[in-house]
């Protein structure tokens, strides 16, 4: 895949995380913390599976975490474990419903929510942002999933 | 018939990928590796915004006083443009005079408060909101030049009580740990006890633990002062009011002292220069 793409998927990503920074502070008032750019990577590993690997996991990663994370490594980590994941299954997913896509995509992003309380903010852990998260981000999946798609067609295919 | 589907994945390379993170995420973590890194990255992008800020500003300068050309022309030009002129100076007057009486106002504070003289006022560049109304790091970034580089770990007040401590100095931008953060722990006191009162990780809150007793006598409400026992805090200086007072164990309690100041409300926060003889 040409640099360019990279990039273009990287800054889909960073717009994502934009997003929930943008977002989560008023949205947090109601229990409920976005998850637009882990949901935006899932969907670049998931619908290209063959072109994005691990080290491309790894640098989407790194940069997130430069740019908007507390640590260095953490979404690194649960990228390239997400992308390893995703890589395994990936043609098991292409029989899935959007119900269980949505399912195990907002699950995942739970588990990422999940872990980054209990590694970087313990004292905010919290299983009712979780379970109200778990809901919205299945729904917002699915936008991810359709607007992703629609935009991947036109960019990829085009290019 | 297959009996798993094919895949694309080499475990070994997923296994370096993941191994290498968690050791980063480690060191981070536990030794604070890259907190320089992230510190230049954070100042880099606060320039980046400002930067932008500026040439946005310039640009919708640029079309409003062209679309403002048009309008003039059609009505007296000179005329509105004198007019345009006085009101904007007014108004930069206005609200240049608004922002010193406000320096000076809380200048004063500072020095009826802490008694000293060697204070440094410093404009808020950012608070990282995102992780301030949900998590357990709470940091302020405060604007500096180059002459005045405040050392680290100094005091900082704002409104009419301390907020926290300087942390580091990124490119002119000091990073400020409040006292609300959970990595930040402040000796308080009051009548009936002292403690270390550490942050809460949620906006304002600070706890400390203390074992039961006879002596306490104290109701939500109470006022809560710094004690001075940890060498950076002046004494005797009014940190917040007992928003709680919980059960732990048997024989111990947790005191939640909700903090006078609100890092969202101030503009302006000042470092003592030098520590005085009052610790």
């Amino acid at each position: 895949m040409k640099f360019s793409n990279h990039l273009i998927i990287l800054a889909t990503i960073i717009l994502g995380f934009w997003l929930d920074d943008m977002l989560n502070p008023i949205t947090i008032s109601f229990l409920l913390e976005l998850n637009f750019g882990f949901l935006i990577f899932s969907y670049w590993v998931f619908a290209m599976p063959e072109k994005l690997q691990s080290s491309a996991a790894l640098f989407y990663g790194l940069v997130t975490d430069l740019f908007f994370s507390n640590v260095i490594g953490f979404n690194m980590l649960f990228f390239t474990a997400t992308s390893y994941i995703i890589h395994l299954y990936v043609f098991r997913f292409r029989i899935f419903s959007y119900f269980q896509l949505a399912v195990f995509f907002s699950g995942s992003s739970s588990l990422f929510i999940a872990f980054k309380y209990l590694l970087l903010s313990p004292y905010n852990y919290s299983y009712i942002i979780l379970i109200v998260s778990f809901f919205i981000n299945a729904v917002i999946w699915l936008g991810v999933y359709f607007t992703m798609r629609a935009f991947r067609r036109n960019i990829f295919l085009n290019s | 018939m297959a009996r798993s589907t094919p895949t694309y994945t080499p475990v070994r390379n997923y296994a370096i990928g993941i191994f290498l993170s968690a050791f980063l995420l480690f060191s981070d973590i536990s030794y604070g590796t890259f907190s320089p890194l992230r510190g230049l990255m954070h100042a880099s992008s606060l320039y980046a915004q400002m930067i932008s800020s500026n040439i946005f500003s310039n640009i919708n300068n640029t079309f409003s006083s062209f679309q403002k050309n048009a309008y003039l022309l059609e009505k007296n030009k000179e005329l509105t443009e004198q007019i345009l002129k006085i009101k904007t100076q007014d108004f930069i007057q206005r609200k240049d005079n608004e922002e010193k009486i406000q320096i000076s106002n809380f200048q004063n504070d500072l020095i009826s408060v802490l008694g000293s003289k060697n204070i440094n006022l410093f404009k808020i560049a950012s608070i990282d909101l995102r992780n301030y109304l949900c998590c357990s790091q709470h940091r302020v970034f405060l604007q500096t030049t180059n002459e005045v580089q405040p050392a680290a770990n100094s005091p900082v007040f704002a409104g009419n009580s301390y907020i926290g401590q300087t942390k580091n100095t990124y490119m002119n931008f000091i990073e400020v740990i409040l006292l609300s953060d959970t990595k930040h722990v402040l000796p308080i006191k009051s009548d009936f006890f002292y403690c270390d009162a550490r942050g809460k990780g949620k906006p304002m809150l600070i706890s400390c633990k203390l074992g039961k007793n006879d002596d306490f006598q104290h109701k939500i409400g109470d006022a809560v002062f710094t004690s001075g026992l940890g060498g950076i805090f002046l004494k005797d200086i009014e940190i917040g009011l007992i928003s709680a007072i919980n059960s732990v164990s048997i024989n111990e309690i947790e005191i939640i002292v909700t903090m006078k100041t609100n890092p969202l409300e101030e503009t302006f926060y000042g470092i003592l220069s030098k520590v005085t003889d009052e610790i």
